[in-house]
């Protein structure tokens, strides 16, 4: 499994990329929230045109987020082919036993419109920095710095285990374990590699431990990195909070009518 | 087990993050109290990215294969870091490979961490009489893992099903409740069998493993 | 003699026991000096307890018995000593940090030196073991040779008088190899060597000590020592290929 190089187009400089940290990571965040708020149709349709634009600004390649939304869309399919059917009191049409609902609709509509807006918008967010940064300003932000050692600790192994993972795979499928049938030995050999995998990196971290003490650590104080705004990254921020805003005063005003229908 | 952007309202999301924000500060205070935190966590994340690689080990079910959520054993191993492990390890899902949510990272953490949570408290009864034994340490493993990932499921179903957008009625709703429900049974078994057997195993290498960060 | 009494060794183990909880006795009364610039090799089988005895020295494990003072000062257990700096066997355990920025920085940074003078160490230790291209990069985008470098300018930050390394040459190509062995030749610090590798001991260093099941066989010059058939198959050691008396002539004069 390729791990997570979501940051891969880092260094496009767009307007998004150069935005500060901190301030990305609010406004999009916030604006992302906003969009789980929407019920209303029409809000739909600027929540759409709103997530275009972004990514447009963003000058993140086309293929990058046809590639990252494939997985998720399967979940989207389950959805689409089942709601319509079952959700709903108004029948639109019929398709032999089946009955198409309106209300189905609408709430397919909403939640793969949500659903595709809310992960471009994370893409966007997490695309347009290296990951380190993104995390440094989450720290900055106030994230604990135990979650914040973690998040970097855990990281750096994922890699190291992950092929350890695969090494033990190899080796198995080598000496000639195949792993298509269901057994009390299929149980038995994932059990074993899974606690391998566990032992292994217990004794990793001990080492680990050992490497941070020696250097230091817990003498110096942790920092919260050291980010810096200016004008240009605050008005941007206003301009992000501002749409959010939008969204959640459009929903509040139109949202009831759509609620009502879906009641 | 994981409840995707989209479908959730977003009061509900943001009830998410308000309650793991709670469970997170508690986790990290009690962290923060023991005698040296310092030397737990390169221990925890390190168990954390191992958690997460474990969960891509597929066990054939026909007719496809399940992989493990293993949140049962992790409260067990970690006690107070698995809350936190399981919000970075479902981050790291959300991020990186698009699984998951952002918005409902909160709603996950709470259906994946909290029974984590009991888990841990159900394996340390085990501790209770005298000997350890490998029957012991077996049953406990056992019905961590099953409860643990009985109570996310029981967790998942319901909040799905009370918030889509959109009516379903009272027969659909009941039936889709016991689809859902059965459906997730052997994943619950398999849960059961597999953390028992991982309990068990490691009680064989590594029992320190078993003693909690 | 005057000169050696001005002299203080950089290291002084006195009667030094240290244990694992579930291994007792692994390092057992061990005693040793070390001068200011000298380059001591530690030579012996696995489980032979250098590893362990590094430990020790660092101040990560505490002694059953015995004392550790270096430069003058008593190694206490669990305090900061920056000027005595371990290089582990495996540079994965070691290179924990994110990027290799980071990771070189991470000691100068806890030493509570200035963001500006971090960084002057940083680039210097970089350009020392010759890998100031690969700051940026994350660690677990180098090489075997490459890691082994980084986790060397880890250290380096530090600025320590006294270095050891663990195995510096293992799994390394050798071309990585022949760079570990010419940084070492070129370092100023008092050096303490454990290795395998018996012809980088030769080339580097000025003073051999033989351990095996946590004692201190024989200690002194390399060559008299590693030519010792007898002495080294005893302990689970060959001599190395330079000293073998060649009777088939096989290098060109």
């Amino acid at each position: 499994m390729k791990l997570g190089i979501v940051d891969e187009y880092s260094d496009l400089g767009s307007l998004l990329h150069r935005w500060e940290p901190r301030c990305k990571l609010i406004g999009l965040m916030v604006l992302i929230f906003a969009f789980s708020f929407v019920r209303d149709l029409r809000m739909l349709l600027a929540m759409v045109v709103v997530t275009i634009t972004i990514y447009i600004i963003s000058k993140l390649p086309v293929s990058f987020i046809l590639r990252r939304l494939r997985y998720p869309s399967f979940f989207l399919l389950v959805v689409v082919l089942i709601l319509p059917f079952v959700s709903g009191q108004t029948i639109v049409m019929s398709i032999g036993p089946l009955d198409l609902r309106q209300e189905g609709l609408i709430a397919v509509l909403l939640v793969v419109t949500r659903f595709l807006s809310i992960l471009t918008i994370g893409l966007i967010l997490f695309g347009t920095a290296p990951f380190l940064t993104t995390i440094k300003a989450m720290r900055a932000l106030g994230l604990p710095a135990i979650l914040a050692d973690m998040v970097l600790l855990s990281l750096r192994y994922l890699h190291e285990i992950g092929s350890d993972l695969q090494k033990m795979q190899t080796s198995m499928s080598l000496r000639g374990y195949k792993k298509h049938r269901f057994s009390t030995r299929a149980l038995n050999v994932a059990a074993w590699l899974g606690g391998s995998i566990l032992v292994r990196s217990y004794e990793r971290s001990e080492w680990v431990y050992k490497a941070m003490i020696l250097r230091g650590y817990g003498y110096a104080p942790t920092t919260r990195g050291e980010f810096q705004t200016n004008s240009r990254d605050v008005i941007t921020l206003g301009v992000f909070l501002l749409i959010a805003i939008g969204f959640i005063t459009g929903d509040i005003l139109y949202g009831r009518g759509v609620a009502a229908l879906l009641q | 087990m994981h409840i995707p952007d989209g479908i959730l309202p977003g009061p509900v999301t943001a009830a998410g993050y308000a309650a793991t924000a709670v469970v997170t500060w508690y986790s990290v205070r009690k962290i923060n109290q023991k005698e040296n935190p310092r030397q737990d966590i390169p221990k925890a994340s390190l168990l954390t990215a191992a958690f997460f690689v474990a969960s891509w080990i597929h066990i054939p079910v026909p007719p496809t294969s399940v992989h493990l959520v293993l949140n049962g054993l992790l409260g067990a191993v970690l006690g107070y870091f698995a809350f936190p492990a399981i919000l970075i390890g479902l981050f790291f899902q959300a991020v990186m490979f698009q699984h998951g949510g952002l918005t409902t990272l909160g709603v996950n953490a709470v259906i994946m961490g909290l029974p984590a949570i009991i888990a841990h408290y159900i394996f340390r009864i085990r501790r209770f009489g005298n000997q350890e034994s490998r029957r012991k340490t077996g049953i406990f493993g056992f019905l961590s893992g099953a409860v643990a990932i009985g109570i996310s499921v029981a967790m998942f179903v319901l909040i799905l099903l009370t918030n889509i957008p959109a009516d379903l009625d009272i027969g659909t709703e009941r039936a889709a409740l016991y689809t859902l429900a059965i459906a997730h049974l052997p994943l619950i078994a398999i849960e059961g069998v597999i953390t028992l057997l991982l309990a068990v195993f490691l009680q064989r290498v590594r029992p320190r493993i078993l003693d909690g960060v | 003699m005057l000169s050696e009494e001005l002299i203080k060794p950089t290291l002084t183990v006195s009667g030094l026991w240290l244990s694992y909880p579930d291994r007792p006795d692994v390092v057992q009364d061990v005693s040793l000096k070390v001068m200011p610039g000298e380059r001591v090799g530690l030579i012996g089988p696995n489980g032979a307890g250098k590893t362990t005895f590094f430990l020790g020295l660092c101040g990560v494990l505490k002694p059953s018995a015995g004392e550790i003072v270096v430069l003058g000062k008593p190694v206490l257990n669990g305090h900061f000593r920056p000027e005595v700096a371990l290089v582990f066997q495996n540079p994965d355990d070691q290179l924990f940090c994110p990027s290799v920025w980071d990771d070189v920085a991470f000691g100068p940074q806890n030493m509570g030196l200035s963001k500006d003078e971090v960084e002057v160490r940083v680039k210097e230790a970089l350009s020392v073991v010759g890998a100031v291209e690969l700051a940026d990069r994350p660690s677990h985008h180098l090489s075997e040779g490459e890691k082994r470098m980084v986790s060397i300018a880890g250290v380096l930050a530090m600025r320590p008088r006294l270095l050891i390394y663990d195995e510096p040459s293992a799994n390394l190509d050798i071309r990585s190899r022949r760079r570990v062995i010419h940084l070492l030749q070129e370092s100023k610090e008092t050096l303490l060597i454990a290795s395998h590798d018996l012809e980088l001991i030769l080339e580097v260093c000025n003073r051999v000590v033989l351990v095996d099941s946590g004692h201190i066989i024989t200690d002194g010059d390399p060559c008299k020592i590693m030519s010792d058939d007898r002495l080294m198959e005893a302990h689970g050691q060959e001599k190395p290929h330079s000293l073998v008396p060649h009777r088939i002539p096989h290098h060109e004069l």
